[in-house]
């Protein structure tokens, strides 16, 4: 159980390793030098080398690696090329805009995801296909013009909600929950028909089980045989494909929040990428593959705490 | 994933099975007219479009659909039609390179993968760890390095899914490698690289060609993405993300313009996974044991049962069961069974002895059900009962052990947490009570290690436990008839002989009747007072034990007793073992008259014709065979070599 664990932190650790000299060596390959975006157009061509120089950008890029993955482990990601400010503290204030939407985005997926699979797989018959030719339509729209449509209705025609913008939980709860409503809907509404299919899957699998038969015979009664026995028994696979969604939604907010102005970690990215805010463009690599890498490695631990059968060896 | 053994006796049919597949689908056909007719208009787009796709018109912006424009014009008043068409051949092929790159990596590093265990820890590892990477984020960081070069980036896009991809391929390529076939041309000395190719990826074609419809469409929804936060080609080149983002600028004044450009798009995704939803055969799901729906027998109206019947006494009446538009199960099946007598309900595979048990309480599986005749239980008859009526019997008045005692129990949960549910809904009783009973019950089914039992997961005890935990858990609600559906045949024979001991302890101590199914008449013999011999879906011969077992009328019984190794040793003046020849006839094949007549040894013309139940010539009960005066006693000559003894 313990090298289980630790083998699956090393794994995590090599991930990461990965990912960062990824991002590292695409900076190190992308035409910008940080001393031309710092200092913009107007600097000579020997300010800018002088700059680079000061930085190390001039040496090997084996020495830079080192250095930076040195830094990183001290908690510094460095500071923007853009307005100097530290990139750790300006992530740090994103986090929670983009945790927000990744967790109720998720949650709301599950829980539409699970009702549609639930009910294809127990329903069976033209509820099915009704179920499996929408959630192929949800599988394939796009998020932002699902969202652009829920704008056009809900902000431009009923007024009932705010198009774009973001207010902070701790400024007002009320207006921070309006301003999610829209982002999360349309997640939901895109990102559900993933979960929503391996549901129907699980499910229509763990209705097969002997057991059932068993439960039926002992007078349990069929809703509680479906909802407890069959959904457990099919939970894992469910589980799993919530977890990537999730996984997606983290890495690919950047959608959701450009559409509706949210200051996430994924606008910053598009920001960062615009601009060639080289550090930052790292460091956000870094932050998202660090949440895959929890999520990854807390699904595992989920699993193992869920399957009796994988808890026993 | 399990792949069909005709596709891989003939390998290089696949082709012309998917362009059938195609062909036969209405939705595929759809499909694929509209992303090949897509990329023909666009080709063509300068051809035949009145204007084009940077032509402004700053007379007619954002017009809704008008004569001139059919799709409406943007802010510049360009042609909305004309942009959407022409940005279409390029966003498609430019997709494409996704599923290239991303299937030329993965084939290869797939077939080396099944091949070499090494090669599968090192591919393995690193198809995880791309996974891992967050693919938007990745990808970001990548035009931050190229710029918006979309070839590259596409490109770069389809080497981040090669984990996915790897994923459902290396699946296949793993059980393909393990089928006989490629095992077989590795040992006739064809090169393990040729013999991939050659057998494995020919195979895999389906998959192939699934996963690269699927990635296009992802591949077009990601740079519609990307276009759309203004990362893809830059303006005035008309991409379709970038046109909704534009769009979305004007919703206030001109809402129409989301729509043509949003529509292509969706529909051009839509249309990528619906064939590879074709291509994949669809979403089948396997056949339920549940269901919330259930198909109910008309009420019978007045007509009351033939003969009255007792309290706690079970009487199936001319029992049909069949399978919905489909063939019949089971025929007129009639069974009495009186309190505190056990009955055998004996037969091969297949002769319908098991959708008759599960008919009783109403577990038949959705797809059969009971087509007539009635399943009296004291005054309710069972056949016609709904859900609510069930429910009060089933576990209270009849309960139900089923044949593989592993498979029994709900492997997720606690032999207690499952025991104890069941106590408090059955007996009433609070969650400490009922954890008391769980453990009573599993001390009087003759368990020692209560405590770790009720601890433990089913997987953690042995068959025998496991059948002993699921007779107690069918005796929480106190039941007057136990129901056994082959209980002891996957358990070793000296469990089998506890479990019988346990059946026979309830029958005596507590005047439980048992009805067992089972096709093995040592155990009839062991423990039945009755025995009814059931023949591809009808009753055959029935009474009591020692009448049928000793003098069997109906040379099906006949020619079971003689093939049981059990019933040998009694019968001693007998050194061989009979086999039956042939096998049961399958629901819907039955022969008119009798069903048994194909494989009787005493076959003669009258059997052909229907043949009626009637009272034994010797001791009582009933059998079903027009020559029954003529057989009794011969059931000797079911031990003479098969053609020897011949038919008469």
């Amino acid at each position: 159980m313990l090298i289980f664990v630790l083998k699956r932190v090393a794994f995590a650790i090599l991930t990461l390793l990965v990912a960062s000299a990824v991002a590292f060596i695409l900076v190190h390959l992308s035409g910008s030098t940080p001393g031309g975006v710092a200092l913009g157009q107007s600097a000579t061509p020997e300010q800018v080398r002088d700059y680079n120089a000061a930085i190390g950008w001039y040496d090997p890029w084996v020495v830079q690696y080192a250095n930076w993955v040195g830094q990183v482990l001290q908690g510094d990601l460095g500071v923007s090329l853009i307005d100097g400010r530290a990139i750790d503290a300006d992530i740090a204030k994103r986090l929670p805009v983009t945790a927000a939407l990744a967790i109720l985005g998720t949650a709301f997926s599950a829980l539409l995801g699970i009702t549609m699979g639930v009910a294809a797989a127990v329903r069976g018959g033209i509820v099915d296909r009704t179920i499996t030719v929408i959630s192929g339509i949800m599988l394939s729209l796009p998020a932002f013009w699902v969202g652009v449509l829920l704008v056009y209705f809900f902000s431009v025609k009923a007024r009932l909600l705010p198009a774009t913008g973001f207010v902070p939980f701790h400024v007002d709860p009320e207006a921070w929950a309006r301003s999610l409503v829209l982002p999360v809907l349309t997640i939901a509404l895109t990102a559900a028909a993933g979960i929503a299919r391996q549901t129907r899957a699980s499910m229509a699998e763990a209705l097969t089980q002997e057991h059932l038969r068993t439960l039926r015979a002992v007078g349990t009664p069929t809703t509680r045989i479906i909802y407890v026995h069959a959904l457990r028994g099919a939970s894992l696979p469910i589980l799993a494909s919530i977890a990537i969604q999730f996984i997606v939604l983290f890495g690919g907010s950047v959608i959701i929040e450009v559409l509706f102005a949210l200051p996430g970690i994924g606008q910053a990215m598009q920001a960062a990428v615009g601009s060639a805010d080289l550090p930052f463009v790292q460091a956000l690599v870094l932050v998202a593959t660090l949440v895959v890498v929890v999520v990854n490695l807390a699904l595992e631990l989920l699993t193992l705490a869920l399957d009796p059968k994988l808890r026993a060896s | 994933m399990t792949v069909s053994t005709t596709s891989i006796v003939r390998p290089r049919r696949t082709d012309r099975r998917i362009g059938r597949m195609v062909l036969a689908s209405p939705t595929a056909l759809l499909s694929l007219t509209w992303l090949i007719g897509l990329v023909a208009a666009s080709l063509s787009a300068p051809l035949w479009l009145a204007y084009g796709p940077l032509d402004q018109d700053l007379t007619a912006v954002l017009q809704g659909p008008t004569a001139a424009h059919p799709l409406g014009t943007d802010e510049l008043g360009r042609d909305l039609l004309s942009r959407i068409v022409t940005a279409a051949a390029p966003t498609m092929f430019i997709a494409m390179l996704t599923p290239i790159v991303g299937v030329a990596v993965a084939i290869p590093l797939t077939l080396w993968a099944a091949r070499s265990r090494r090669a599968e820890l090192v591919t393995n590892r690193v198809a995880e760890i791309v996974l891992s990477l967050p693919g938007m984020v990745i990808i970001m960081a990548v035009i931050a390095a190229v710029g918006t070069n979309m070839v590259v980036v596409m490109s770069i896009f389809g080497l981040l899914l090669f984990g996915a991809i790897y994923k459902v391929f290396f699946g296949q390529a793993k059980s393909l490698h393990q089928q006989l076939f490629v095992e077989a041309a590795a040992v006739d000395g064809v090169r393990p690289m040729r013999a991939s190719l050659r057998h494995v990826l020919p195979n895999m074609s389906t998959t192939v060609i699934v996963q690269f419809v699927l990635i296009f469409g992802v591949g077009i929804g990601m740079q519609a993405g990307l276009a759309f936060i203004g990362l893809g080609p830059q303006p005035p080149e008309p991409t379709w993300g970038g046109m909704i983002q534009a769009a979305s600028k004007f919703i206030f004044q001109q809402p129409w313009m989301m729509v043509p450009t949003g529509g292509v798009l969706a529909l051009t995704i839509i249309a990528a996974n619906a064939l590879a939803d074709v291509l994949s055969g669809g979403a089948a799901k396997p056949p339920p044991l549940i269901s919330l729906r259930r198909r109910r027998l008309p009420d019978a109206g007045n007509a009351a049962p033939a003969e009255p019947v007792a309290d706690r006494e079970l009487v199936i009446e001319d029992l049909v069961i069949g399978v919905d538009d489909g063939p019949q199960l089971v025929t007129g099946v009639s069974l009495r069974v009186a309190q505190g007598t056990v009955m055998g309900l004996v037969g091969e595979s297949g002769c319908g002895k098991s959708v008759t048990s599960y008919a009783m309480l109403g577990l038949l599986a959705p797809g059969l059900s009971v087509r007539s005749g009635r399943i009296q239980w004291g005054g309710l008859d069972l056949a016609r009962a709904g859900e609510s009526t069930l429910q009060r019997v089933r576990g209270h008045e009849i309960a139900f052990i089923s044949q593989e005692p592993a498979r029994a129990l709900d492997p997720m949960f606690t032999i207690e947490w499952q025991l104890a549910a069941s106590v408090r809904r059955l007996r009433n009783v609070g969650r400490r009570e009922a954890k008391l009973v769980a453990a009573r019950l599993l001390t009087d089914v003759g368990i020692v290690d209560v405590p770790r039992v009720l601890k433990s997961y089913p997987h953690q005890i042995s068959g025998g436990m496991a059948q002993r935990v699921a007779i107690a858990l069918a005796l929480a609600g106190t039941p007057s008839l136990l129901i056994a559906d082959e209980p002891t045949t996957a358990l070793d024979v000296t469990v089998q002989a506890e479990i019988l001991d346990l059946l026979r302890s309830l029958v005596a101590e507590r005047g439980m009747s048992v009805i067992l199914v089972t096709h093995d008449l040592g155990v009839v013999a062991d423990i039945c007072d009755t025995v009814s011999v059931m023949y591809a879906g009808e009753i055959v011969e029935s009474g009591s034990v020692r009448d049928v077992l000793l003098q069997p009328a109906h040379p099906y019984t006949m020619a079971l007793l003689a093939s049981d190794p059990h019933t040998i040793a009694e019968l001693d003046d007998t050194p061989r073992l009979a086999s039956i020849p042939g096998q049961v006839p399958a629901p819907g094949a039955w022969p008119q008259g009798c069903r048994f007549a194909e494989r009787c040894r005493f076959t003669s013309i009258e059997c052909r014709s229907p043949i009626p139940l009637d009272a034994r010539v010797v001791g009582e009960g009933v059998v079903r065979c027009i020559r029954r005066d003529d057989v009794q006693g011969r059931e000797q000559e079911w031990r003479a070599p098969s053609g020897a003894g011949g038919r008469s």
